[in-house]
């Protein structure tokens, strides 16, 4: 192959100066997770609990016509804050939330440490802070696709199936608990999946972390619970204080006798060490080496 | 003017690591040179706006480079010397996305990526997955990316490491082709001193924080002393003992060849007067190039 079999020529635009110049990275990092078999399957089986609560929806208000699929179960169906709680914080959700972090988030700063591409994006006109939400942005477009989407959806089709805006009349603080929760949800799982895959180059021990953490403090959580019972074993479990979290957003009785306030302090501290990791572990100053 | 800085100093704690530098680099390929811990990276670091300097000032292509440290980046382009890359891409779609980070619109640095990858001679491969090229490949699309928002600058960081002689030489000729003919203006940083002396017309030289040298190359070959090389027939011994005596360096090579490194004030016909003394008979006698290897030690003060 012999080189400059093209010309080389200048280019006549202009360079822009964007207000958001990390949009090309999370373009380009929803891209590559979309180019991974498991992660198309991953995220599309992860919807399906939203079309199950969809249809739930439907039945609730045709309950006459679903008399002989119900069998005395009219509570299930019962559309209320709990609902939607139910919805954003179950054991599926959660764990579905946990695989696509898995598959799509967990190299997302590990391969650049890996394949040292962090002195390609810093020697570009990009801060340390427009790299990270860059990253961050494409765990979030995920996991709102999941909790916030859906959930914005189940309101807008309650009130069309209903007819009327008596739902919205009894709750009408409950679209703001499902964006807070939704946000809240992404947002800590964003910290999360940003501050493991920082701390490795392998994109695989990343992977088993995000899983083994989630995993292994639901077991720990279990575990003790079963042996001593008490409650407060709760803090140690990751899902257990999102449900806890989740039952104050929706004005609920938290699952576990404990403050929500505690879990919300162990994942607000988990979401700060993020940032302080993040901030210790991101040097643009090491480009040149 | 491509970039102007003076008397720049930066620490690292306690670690001076530039000590009042203050240089002009002009138009054409520039090398940088200096050994370990002369600094060569913190000047980068400062040309390229990551770190701003604790004393003196700057401008990089008329950006100052403490307040206009992006518009610097903007319009520079870096070749880092490590392999860079993001697994799971192809070439167009990796030198396309560094193009629009760099804030070219997204179409314009898609098809910008194709002429720059033809350019650099991965046309033929711009499809295939970055994961499977070869070294050569890695270095030339690194390359690509540095190029494909046209900068102004292009600081390239070893740019040949890691080649083999073919691959060097092409990767050389694309420099050099870059800085003579397409008015972008190149600092090349690199160990390989035979490569700075192929592509650049000046060298920065840098030791411990400090300007060693810097300015042309010919220029500073002539400044700082003459080579010649004698070849004689007599006692060799004696004649070399003689010419040292007068201040000079001299090598002996394995063909008996003598390589006399003069002092700039150095009177040549000392060269003849000692070789009567010591009754030998010159053969040979040609003034030959400073290699810049030469000129690198001398700067730096070592042998």
């Amino acid at each position: 192959m012999t080189i400059r079999e093209k010309g080389y020529s200048h280019w006549d635009g202009q360079l822009l100066e964007r207000r958001f110049p990390w949009t090309p990275i999370t373009r380009l990092g929803i891209r590559l997770a979309f180019r991974k078999k498991y992660f198309r399957f991953i995220f599309f089986g992860s919807l399906v609990p939203a079309v199950v609560f969809l249809v739930g929806f439907y039945i609730s208000e045709r309950l006459e016509d679903f008399q002989f699929m119900l069998q005395g179960s009219r509570r299930i169906l019962e559309v209320n804050p709990a609902y939607f709680k139910t919805y954003l914080s179950s054991d599926f959700l959660l764990f579905m939330i946990v695989m696509i972090l898995v598959v799509s988030g967990a190299g997302l700063i590990s391969d650049d440490l890996k394949h040292n591409s962090l002195q390609l994006y810093f020697a570009r006109p990009l801060t340390k802070a427009g790299y990270l939400i860059g990253k961050a942005s494409v765990v979030v477009f995920f996991l709102l696709l999941l909790t916030l989407v859906p959930a914005l959806l189940f309101i807008v089709f309650k009130l069309l199936f209903a007819g009327d805006f008596r739902f919205l009349a009894a709750f009408p603080w409950l679209p703001l608990s499902v964006i807070g929760y939704s946000l809240f949800l992404t947002f800590f799982f964003c910290a999360y999946t940003l501050l493991l895959s920082c701390l490795s180059k392998n994109r695989r021990y990343v992977s088993i972390l995000i899983f083994a953490i989630y995993l292994f403090s639901d077991i720990l959580f279990g575990f003790f619970y079963e042996t001593y019972k008490k409650p407060g074993f709760a803090l140690f479990s990751l899902k257990a204080n999102l449900q806890q979290v989740g039952a104050w957003f929706f004005r609920l009785k938290p699952a576990y006798g404990i403050p929500w306030q505690w879990s919300f302090l162990i994942l607000l501290a988990l979401g700060v060490s993020a940032v302080f990791v993040l901030n210790r572990k991101i040097r643009g100053v090491e480009v040149v080496k | 003017m491509i970039a102007e800085i003076s008397d720049l100093h930066f620490s690292y704690g306690k670690i001076k690591a530039l000590d009042g530098i203050s240089l002009t680099l002009g138009e054409g390929a520039v090398g940088l040179l200096g050994p370990n811990g002369a600094g060569k990276s913190t000047l980068l670091r400062i040309l390229l706006g990551f770190l701003a300097p604790q004393r003196g000032q700057g401008r990089v292509l008329g950006f100052d480079i403490r307040l206009e440290q992006p518009q610097i980046r903007r319009h520079v382009g870096y070749m880092p010397e490590d392999d860079c890359l993001i697994p799971g891409m192809d070439a167009v779609t990796f030198t396309a996305h560094f193009g629009e980070l760099s804030g070219m619109p997204r179409q314009e640095a898609m098809k910008r990526a194709h002429d720059v990858l033809f350019y650099v001679g991965l046309g033929e491969s711009r499809y295939r997955l970055l994961d499977t090229y070869s070294a050569g490949m890695k270095q030339r699309l690194k390359l690509a990316q540095a190029i494909v928002h046209d900068p102004r600058l292009l600081f390239l960081d070893e740019p040949t490491s890691n080649l083999d002689p073919q691959g060097r030489k092409e990767i050389l000729e694309l420099i050099q082709d870059i800085s003579s003919k397409k008015d972008i203006q190149v600092l090349i940083s690199s160990h390989i001193l035979g490569d700075i002396e192929t592509v650049c017309s000046r060298v920065v030289i840098l030791n411990r924080g400090r300007l060693a040298a810097q300015g042309n190359l010919s220029d500073l070959r002539e400044l700082h002393y003459r080579l010649f090389e004698i070849k004689i027939r007599g006692e060799a011994d004696g004649f070399a003992a003689r010419i040292r005596a007068l201040g000079c360096r001299v090598e002996e090579t394995e063909d008996k060849l003598l390589k006399v490194h003069a002092p700039a004030d150095f009177d040549i016909r000392e060269v003849f007067r000692a070789a009567e003394e010591a009754r030998c008979q010159i053969r040979h006698f040609v003034r030959s190039q400073t290699s810049l290897e030469d000129l690198f030690a001398k700067a730096v003060g070592v042998d």
